[in-house]
């Protein structure tokens, strides 16, 4: 069953919903800027924050005095794209499913959670309405309640690759009766916490050097994945094709490449796709010894053909487990023609430093000017 | 092979639990009805009055692990490459045959590398955020609990996802694995779950009251809530084709799987939600009510839980049948609690037994369900009813048979 994505949305350093994520990835504007180090302490002075977000702002009072802000950031991600598909898709919610990428939740929340037990008078002097905080299902579980989506609730992670797990994810679902529509997407949030844990890991990663170069940003994009004669029911178009996802495994670093490129090529066979169609690369584009092996790998796969590059770290910096979500999303924010066929082919990759690979093929629908659906929103009304 | 005639079948467990390390153990554990509740030591306990839990104090990674270096992966990785190791070779199939095929490896988790989060923090409080170890940052991803497993048995082909959905993500993972078979996608899966015990879901458990002080007492009148465990399931799965074209013995069919979400309560369970999740679960795998032999409940022993679980049951069964737990024995092992009690009803196929919840003195009229008091109990058992349960309002049912030989069990 072939499946498409018929929506989305994306809340970024560009600030909310489609449209600014849209104009900021045409004008190549980056979205990362100084951070206020009252606010953020820690070993960044840049960062992709989304501007002036709080729950409490964006949400209202009431049922935000717990809330942390992934899962804020994931509440107003899904209502951004219900207001872009309008609330009658999720009325018949049991039929509704989301799969929520996740790094590791919210590690302010459950490291705060935590030494609250070890500096509390008693080691049950923790706060119980910040208990399921310390969960990581806690995000995709609040967009749940917040908007009554009642069907199959998933959260995914893998680290760079979580967006793309969360589309094959999503993908196994429709294509196993579990549900008939998926919002599939993936949230980051920025903290102090996330911020050191970020910068210790990549000094003791293959990139050490790299440690406090790449600011790091937050925020998510979220999809619709359906069948496409469910889209066409509901009077929905395409906005992309979902081809083909697929996944490998390395050891060393120095196989990266080798593994992804094999990866592209199964990808490309299962979907039936030349390499010279692909037009558009869309890569995770790290810093250092991986990034060159994604690059590598890509040439390797592609042969001689020469496709356009769109690179998200300068724009966006280090979305962790949102960066393949965002990938996507600025594949399908790019206008078409990507070259000169107008195949509307383009390929999403990335490699992550625990050693997997992955890769997305899509195909975008053409007339990217008109490719919101057929909405009665802007998306962007949160502001 | 056409999508629908595609059966998916369990060949392979591999098990690292609170009462026993491997299936042999883990058989004789649920069905002598073992405890594997005792006094907690991976935390400093002093404040708290009582804090028992289900640890495993017998499991040597070394002892299981062979390719990866055990200190670059966190205690639930390294228990849920261990119980992978297992399950392959339980499957009798040669790592190197793994090697050959597209595999999907999922693996559930309620707390990721929680213990190594809980030392992190520990020494951030100690000596200052700068100072933290940078191997344990890298290997307390969440993604680590899968990624580990692929390492470990250097898969290549292979698509590896960790699925933190809380206290029911055994099942999810097993389910996600069943789909992708079905579907052809892949032509292995190794999916459960694994967590660690860890003081940052002791103490919030705790805190809301939920710990028992001394025991873990499903479905009993004085039950007094959970009790903390650990360890990981994980079943290697394949096509009936590939395990009938390879001669391997068959522990179950997996028949189907429902998931939903009560999207109503951070931590409350709710009725009627669950009572649709399984008759969902029922419809997807083509069965009725009246033929499941037993329920695998998620019986934390709480006393909101096993109340609304068993109102759920009665909801859909007109007689429920026997609703045992294996927390009662294992403790809530949290994200490879669904997965492990896949194994403990694998086990109880193959083998004709159904597994006792222990502890148990009085039934609750509230619950009224048969949960096999004590003792095992023998019987010819064709279909398991396997109930999963988490934050967030997360309802997992899987559905396992016997494999009978032609037709759909």
């Amino acid at each position: 069953m072939t499946l498409t994505l018929s929506a989305w949305s994306a809340l970024s350093p560009y600030g909310l919903g489609r449209e600014a994520f849209t104009a900021g990835v045409r004008a190549g504007r980056s979205g990362v800027a100084v951070l206020d180090r009252e606010a953020y302490p820690g070993p960044f002075d840049r960062a992709g924050l989304v501007p002036d977000f709080t729950a409490a702002g964006h949400l209202g009072r009431k049922g935000t005095r717990s809330m942390d802000r992934v899962s804020a950031l994931a509440v107003v991600l899904v209502r951004q794209l219900l207001e872009e598909i309008g609330a009658d898709a999720v009325a018949d919610s049991d039929e509704v499913g989301l799969v929520l990428g996740t790094g590791s939740g919210s590690v302010q929340s459950i490291m705060d959670f935590t030494a609250a037990s070890f500096t509390g008078q008693k080691p049950y002097h923790v706060d119980p309405a910040l208990f399921p905080n310390a969960v990581m299902n806690r995000p995709a579980g609040q967009c749940a309640i917040w908007h009554r989506i009642r069907g199959p609730n998933a959260t995914v992670a893998g680290g760079a690759a979580t967006g793309l797990l969360a589309l094959s994810y999503a993908a196994r679902l429709l294509r196993g009766g579990h549900c008939r529509r998926a919002l599939v997407g993936a949230v980051e949030e920025y903290s102090v916490q996330r911020a050191w844990l970020e910068w210790h890991a990549r000094a003791a990663g293959v990139d050490a050097g790299d440690a406090d170069q790449v600011p790091l940003a937050e925020g998510g994009a979220l999809l619709l994945m359906e069948a496409p004669d469910e889209a066409r029911r509901a009077g929905r178009s395409p906005v992309a094709t979902v081809l083909a996802t697929r996944f490998m495994a390395f050891d060393e670093p120095d196989q990266a490449h080798a593994v992804l490129a094999n990866c592209v090529t199964a990808a490309l066979r299962s979907a039936g796709v030349a390499p010279e169609e692909v037009e558009v690369v869309v890569p995770l584009g790290a810093e250092g010894e991986l990034g060159r092996q994604e690059e590598r790998a890509t040439a390797g796969a592609l042969g001689g053909t020469a496709p356009r590059v769109l690179r998200c770290r300068p724009l966006l910096g280090d979305a962790s487990a949102a960066s393949a979500a965002f990938q996507i999303a600025v594949l399908l924010a790019t206008a078409r023609p990507y070259g000169p066929r107008d195949t509307g082919i383009g390929l999403v990759t990335t490699v992550d430093p625990h050693g997997v690979v992955g890769c997305a093929l899509l195909r975008t629908a053409p007339g990217p000017a008109e490719r919101a659906p057929t909405s009665r929103a802007s998306g962007s009304r949160d502001g | 092979m056409t999508r629908d005639s595609r059966r998916v079948v369990i060949t392979g467990l591999g098990v690292v639990s609170p009462i026993g390390i491997g299936v042999a153990r883990f058989l004789t554990g649920i069905r002598t009805g073992r405890s594997g509740v005792k006094k907690i030591t991976s935390f400093d306990t002093s404040g708290f009055q009582y804090a028992n839990g289900c640890e495993i104090d017998d499991f040597v990674a070394a002892d299981w692990i062979r390719r990866v270096d055990p200190d670059d992966l966190g205690r639930a990785s390294q228990f849920s490459a261990a119980a992978a190791r297992m399950a392959v070779a339980d499957a009798g199939m040669p790592t190197e045959e793994l090697r050959r095929r597209r595999v999907l490896v999922s693996v559930g988790t309620t707390d990721g590398e929680s213990r190594d989060l809980d030392t992190l923090t520990a020494r951030q409080l100690d000596a200052g955020v700068e100072k933290l170890d940078g191997r344990t940052v890298r290997r307390s991803a969440a993604g680590r609990l899968s990624s580990g497993v692929i390492r470990e048995l250097g898969l290549t082909d292979v698509e590896a996802v960790t699925i933190p959905t809380a206290c029911a993500a055994g099942n999810y993972a097993i389910g996600t694995g069943f789909d992708a078979l079905r579907a052809g996608e892949v032509e292995a899966a190794l999916c459960g779950g694994a967590d660690a015990v860890c003081r940052k879901t002791f103490s919030g458990f705790y805190r809301i009251g939920t710990i028992a002080p001394v025991a873990c007492q499903p479905f009993d009148r004085d039950r007094k809530g959970i009790l903390t465990g650990e360890g990981a399931g994980m079943l290697l799965m394949e096509t009936l084709e590939s395990a009938l074209g390879r001669g391997a013995p068959i522990y179950a069919e997996v028949l189907g799987y429902a998931l939903n979400c009560d999207a109503l309560h951070p931590v409350a369970p709710d009725l009627d939600s669950l009572a649709r999740c399984i008759a969902l679960a029922h419809r997807h795998a083509g069965i009725e009510p009246a033929d499941v032999d037993f329920i695998s409940a998620h019986g934390t022993g709480t006393r909101a839980n096993d109340v609304t679980e068993t109102g759920a049951i009665t909801k859909v069964f007109t007689r429920p049948p026997p609703t045992i737990s294996i927390k009662s024995m294992i403790g809530h092992t949290m994200g490879a609690a669904s997965a492990l009690a896949a194994a403990a009803c694998a086990l109880a196929i193959r083998e004709g037994f159904i597994p006792p919840t222990i502890n148990h003195n009085v039934t609750d009229p509230e619950c009224g369900v048969d949960c096999v008091p004590n003792e095992a109990r023998p019987a010819d058992v064709n279909i398991v009813q396997n109930n999963a349960l988490a934050f967030a309002g997360n309802n997992a049912v899987l559905i396992l048979g016997r494999y009978r030989d032609g037709t759909a069990a």
